[in-house]
């Protein structure tokens, strides 16, 4: 997690870039998979599909992945590095790292609230 | 074939559906995954529709209709190039349309208020739409006349040679067939048009081609031979035109200031469109069964006002795109940084906004 702890805290664009993410549409659940996933370290594109599979117990399809990577790319969010033996890695940015940071922070506020509801109303803990 | 091989030859069938410039960006790498994928569940429907679904979205993508995976000019010219497409086709539709209209006005006027309304209110954004083809075609032009006169003609050639041999046969073909038709003005006593008799036997016949007759072959056959090929030929003549334009549109090295006026008249052009239509849906409505002569709408007439309902669409999603690109990073969360993210181009942003991609879709 060393890319993520490089991020500013406490930046003034955390909310704009959290509002951001809310506007992800059907994109924001491979793209977060994906940057959770290269939080990790670099890599491809077989390993990525692996890797998010087992921690998210969610199997990324080719084409869902690869749109989702050009996306980020463009965006300055991943960045891709030397290709070997025809598998290309990718490797998160800071800018990527900033923008997951703000997108989990959001995420956790929201599972927080729900938490807390539930324990109090229903006693679900 | 061994397993390894027939799952290569899967992928590489799979990759065809992305376009070229996709292709050889990701390509390898692509089929590299796929290769792996089909290993280990050689039989899948759902990946089948993935790639295919990845593959209409990345060529739509690449006509800058949808995402923000090209580089911010790249992504303007590419929008406004298929902008031009679309007002285009809409064009083909409605041109046929209201020259239909016109000529009908040549012989008399309306019998009800809203085909006259109607036929006013398409008059009036045909006029619009030639000051804006004007307007938008100076600019390109300069721009690829000066490329030629500093001897930098390459990739405009093609295009150009493409545009002029359409508007050529287009040009000729229209007037040899539009005077060829007492109904469509050129008769003297047709003087009480709404717009120049000229102008609407122009527009009916390289039009002509937009017709009902084709799902009437026994009438069709009547038709004088050289009519027929001009039926026949003068969509392939429209096709030269639209595809030569939307090629210079892409190739031109278009200045910022160019592209943000050119995407100002996009949605000028949205806008004259939707009146077009508008009109156009308030005489189908009107006109229906009945005899009314050349006021009458049909099931052509129903048809074209779909296509142009879609031509429409892809128009302000097009206009939307490449307005967001020339206005540059900072003022919209779809493209937002797509200028500085390039492969190869500089990497990490600190402190930059980090927005994920598509935002902009859904906050409209």
């Amino acid at each position: 997690m060393a890319a993520v702890s490089r991020t500013r805290p406490g930046s003034g664009h955390q909310p704009e870039r959290a509002a951001a993410l809310a506007g992800f549409g059907r994109y924001a659940g491979p793209a977060t998979l994906i940057l959770a996933s290269l939080a990790d370290g670099p890599k491809h594109g077989y390993a990525l599909t692996k890797d998010i599979e087992s921690f998210a117990d969610v199997r990324l399809a080719p084409g869902t992945l690869y749109e989702a990577l050009a996306r980020l790319q463009a965006q300055g969010l991943i960045e891709p590095l030397e290709s070997h033996d025809r598998r290309r890695p990718y490797r998160l940015t800071s800018a990527g790292a900033q923008a997951l940071r703000a997108h989990l922070d959001a995420q956790r506020r929201v599972a927080d609230v729900g938490l807390r509801r539930l324990a109090g109303n229903w006693g679900v803990a | 074939m061994r397993p390894p091989e027939a799952a290569a030859r899967r992928a590489g069938t799979l990759l065809r559906w992305y376009p070229k410039a996709w292709r050889s960006r990701y390509g390898e790498e692509f089929a590299e995954l796929l290769i792996c994928d089909i290993s280990e569940r050689p039989r899948s429907w759902a990946r089948t529709a993935d790639v295919v679904r990845g593959g209409i979205v990345a060529r739509l993508a690449a006509a800058g209709l949808c995402g923000c995976t090209l580089e911010a000019r790249d992504q303007a010219r590419a929008s406004l190039g298929s902008l031009a497409c679309c007002v285009a086709i809409f064009l083909g539709f409605g041109v046929a349309m209201w020259s239909q209209l016109t000529i009908g006005w040549q012989w008399s006027e309306p019998d009800t208020a809203a085909t006259t309304v109607a036929t006013v209110a398409m008059s009036a954004a045909m006029l619009v739409f030639a000051l804006l083809a004007l307007a938008a075609a100076v600019p390109v032009l300069w721009s690829v006349a000066s490329r030629v006169a500093r001897g930098r003609p390459r990739g405009l050639l093609a295009p150009s040679v493409l545009f002029l041999a359409g508007a050529a046969v287009l040009f000729v073909g229209g007037r040899h067939f539009g005077n060829g038709w007492p109904g469509t003005g050129g008769h003297p006593w047709a003087r009480q048009g709404l717009v120049p008799g000229g102008v609407a036997a122009f527009s009916w016949a390289s039009t002509l081609a937009v017709s009902s007759y084709w799902a009437h072959p026994a009438a069709l056959a009547a038709f004088p031979p050289a009519e027929l090929a001009w039926m026949m030929g003068s969509p392939l003549a429209v096709a030269l035109v639209i595809g030569g334009a939307a090629m210079a549109v892409r190739r031109a090295e278009l200045s910022p200031r160019v592209l943000d006026f050119e995407t100002r008249l996009s949605t000028a052009a949205c806008a004259a469109m939707a009146v077009f239509l508008a009109g156009c849906c308030a005489w189908i409505v009107d006109g229906g069964p009945g005899p009314r002569n050349l006021f009458h709408a049909g099931a052509i007439d129903v048809a074209g006002a779909v296509v142009m309902t879609i031509a429409l669409a892809g128009a302000r999603q097009a206009a939307r795109l490449a307005r967001q690109a020339v206005r540059g990073p900072g003022s919209s969360d779809a493209c937002r940084g797509g200028s500085h993210a390039r492969p190869g181009g500089s990497h990490a942003r600190p402190g930059g906004t980090g927005s994920l991609p598509g935002g902009g879709d859904e906050e409209r």
